[in-house]
């Protein structure tokens, strides 16, 4: 029995959505750990989030300053300011530009 | 990362590689194996890929994210977790319904472990390729047999504890690193075995033909929903208890979400792969289920050249599926206690293992305690656990909050706004939709009566303990829950 195009396509389709993604997924993960293990062991500290996330966190903060967990989520956001600010390998895409536009909270 | 700094004395994976396997360990199991495929090929086939796709990337993904997120987010086990989120209460009560559902699967799940022990022991002797084999007679003969069955079950929960006493680290991490990698090692022998038989195309067929009309039946999109739902573990507190021994610098929404939801179900695609070339090749019914794989497959070993050897990889291959799984249910429940009592990580596994154990007998024992047991909690249980795991997290932490907090934070990939209503409103839409469609499919039978007692008794149960425990003074934790680790 010959296999149609359309079951063969379908294969095709399966194999790149599932170990596709499942390989590329595991590939940029393990490179990330190596990145920060290689950061780590250059410098103590690392930046904790990218541009997005830290600038999302400062804008979740003002917004909530009554928050029970505020205080919590300005430590995390003064600690990532703080590491871009002292150290010069970053993990996240930051320009030089950005961090010194960053002010602690 | 062994270098990075730590904020507690918990134990913590070794590596990332160790944390990818335990998950895909904890959520590959006997449903990946033997369901997975011919449930495809039953709805509609590349169809029912495309569904499955769909809610895999659509909730599974999204949820798991969220419950290892919560576990590294508090760094403790089910009922602390809670804590964190909840405060001191009677609704710490909602962990308790989680490690209560958990240990209840497993009491179930480790005579299935059993059987699978039994299949790979017989797969070493070559049983399956001697003269005069019966598969048929071989598989009753094993469920007919209770001190069979028992002593099996005796020798699963007695070596996952023998793991577990021995730690995160030096027990789960070192298994679960040889043996996710071998599980794949063996379906992969099988599927070029079985792809080489004359007539292996047909299965090919079967499980990758499309027929779009399937698309449009309401039966095929709450299969997939299962599908996704269930193989992915989401819910269970396994993704919370493996993500509460992640380190600080890891992060969660590619390995614990995207990596775990779409590698755990590439396994099921290459079982679909192993097994249905090989049913075709020799003419065997697809849909038998369970009997697929310890009677139909069985019979075909000694037909087809290498059959010994290959029934002895995929039988090995099937065990480790089963018992990984089975290991990081019974964690679930050993780093909650370990957490919570002044016992020891060693005592605390005695007390856990020996409870399943016991627990476990009646459906050791009969096949029929087994089978009611899994429908009552695959269908009732499982989605109580998982509302309670989502809900909190979605009602009381906040999904935002979560997500700026933890999720995004040493991330791998950016997690944006999206990701909210999927946690609050979805995915807890999605379980309270599975509990009434299957209470209304099974209306007045006794699955539907069980189902309904554990989803009014388990909250009442876990709110009134902790009502009780948490008005007093918590004992300390002797050590932490990774043991010596």
């Amino acid at each position: 029995m010959a296999l149609t195009a359309e079951v063969l396509a379908m294969l095709a389709f399966t194999l790149l959505a599932f170990y596709g993604v499942a390989g590329w997924a595991l590939t940029r993960t393990l490179r990330q750990e190596s990145r920060k293990v290689e950061i780590l062991r250059h410098q103590d500290r690392m930046d904790t989030y990218s541009p997005a996330a830290l600038e999302e966190l400062r804008e979740w903060i003002e917004e909530n300053p009554d928050d029970p967990r505020v205080d919590e989520a300005r430590e995390r956001y003064n600690e990532c300011v703080d590491v871009l600010r002292t150290t010069d390998r970053h993990f996240y895409d930051w320009s030089d530009e950005e961090t010194s536009r960053l002010e602690p909270i | 990362m062994a270098d990075a700094p730590t904020k507690t004395a918990r134990a913590e994976w070794g590596t990332r590689f160790g944390f990818l396997m335990a998950m895909i360990g904890a959520m590959v199991g006997a449903g990946n194996i033997w369901r997975f495929p011919y449930v495809t090929g039953n709805n509609g086939g590349g169809a029912f890929i495309l569904a499955f796709l769909t809610l895999l990337f659509l909730l599974a993904a999204p949820g798991l994210m969220a419950e290892v997120a919560l576990g590294r987010y508090t760094g403790k086990g089910v009922i602390g977790a809670f804590r964190d989120v909840v405060g001191r209460g009677g609704l710490v009560g909602l962990g308790v319904v989680v490690l209560l559902v958990n240990v209840a699967l497993m009491s179930y799940y480790s005579p299935v472990v059993g059987w699978t022990l039994y299949y790979a022991i017989h797969s070493l002797l070559f049983t399956f390729t001697g003269s005069g084999f019966d598969p048929t007679a071989f598989w009753e003969g094993l469920l007919e047999n209770p001190a069979l069955m028992i002593g099996l079950h005796t020798v699963v929960m007695g070596s996952i504890a023998a793991v577990l006493a021995l730690g995160i680290r030096r027990g789960v991490e070192r298994l679960v690193v040889y043996a996710v990698p071998a599980l794949v090692l063996s379906l992969l022998v099988m599927t070029v075995r079985g792809l080489t038989l004359p007539g292996a195309t047909e299965g090919i067929a079967f499980v990758f033909g499309v027929e779009w009309e399937y698309l449009t039946y309401s039966s095929t999109w709450i299969t997939a929903l299962g599908q996704a739902l269930f193989s992915t573990g989401l819910g269970w507190g396994i993704a919370l208890t493996i993500g509460s021994y992640l380190r600080e610098y890891d992060d969660v929404p590619l390995g614990g979400g995207v990596f775990t939801a779409v590698g755990e179900s590439s396994i099921g695609i290459l079982a679909a792969l192993a097994i249905f070339p090989v049913v075709f090749a020799t003419g065997l019914e697809p849909d038998e289920g369970a009997n697929l794989t310890f009677i139909s497959l069985v019979q075909v070993f000694p037909e087809i050249p290498l059959g010994g050897v290959v029934a002895v990889f995929f039988f090995v291959g099937f065990f480790l599926a089963t018992y990984t799984s089975g290991l990081l249910i019974t964690e679930v429940s050993v780093t909650t206690l370990s957490e919570e009592t002044r016992l020891s990580r060693i005592q605390t596994v005695l007390v856990v293992c020996g409870g399943i154990w016991l627990l476990g007998i009646p459906s050791a024992y009969s096949v029929d305690v087994l089978d009611y047991l899994d429908f009552v909690f695959g269908n009732w249980g499982l989605p109580l656990a998982t509302l309670a795991i989502i809900g909190v997290i979605g009602w009381k932490l906040g999904p935002e909050r979560l997500r700026v907090l933890s999720v995004n934070r040493n991330a791998g990939v950016y997690v944006g706004p999206w990701w909210d209503p999927l946690i609050k409103y979805v995915i807890p839409a999605v379980m309270l939709f599975i509990v009434a469609y299957f209470a209304y499919d099974e209306y007045g039978t006794p699955e539907m009566i069980g189902g309904m007692v554990v989803l009014v008794t388990f909250p009442l149960i876990g709110y009134a303990l902790m009502s009780v425990l948490e008005g007093r003074d918590r004992p300390g934790t002797a050590e932490p829950a990774g043991g010596d680790d």
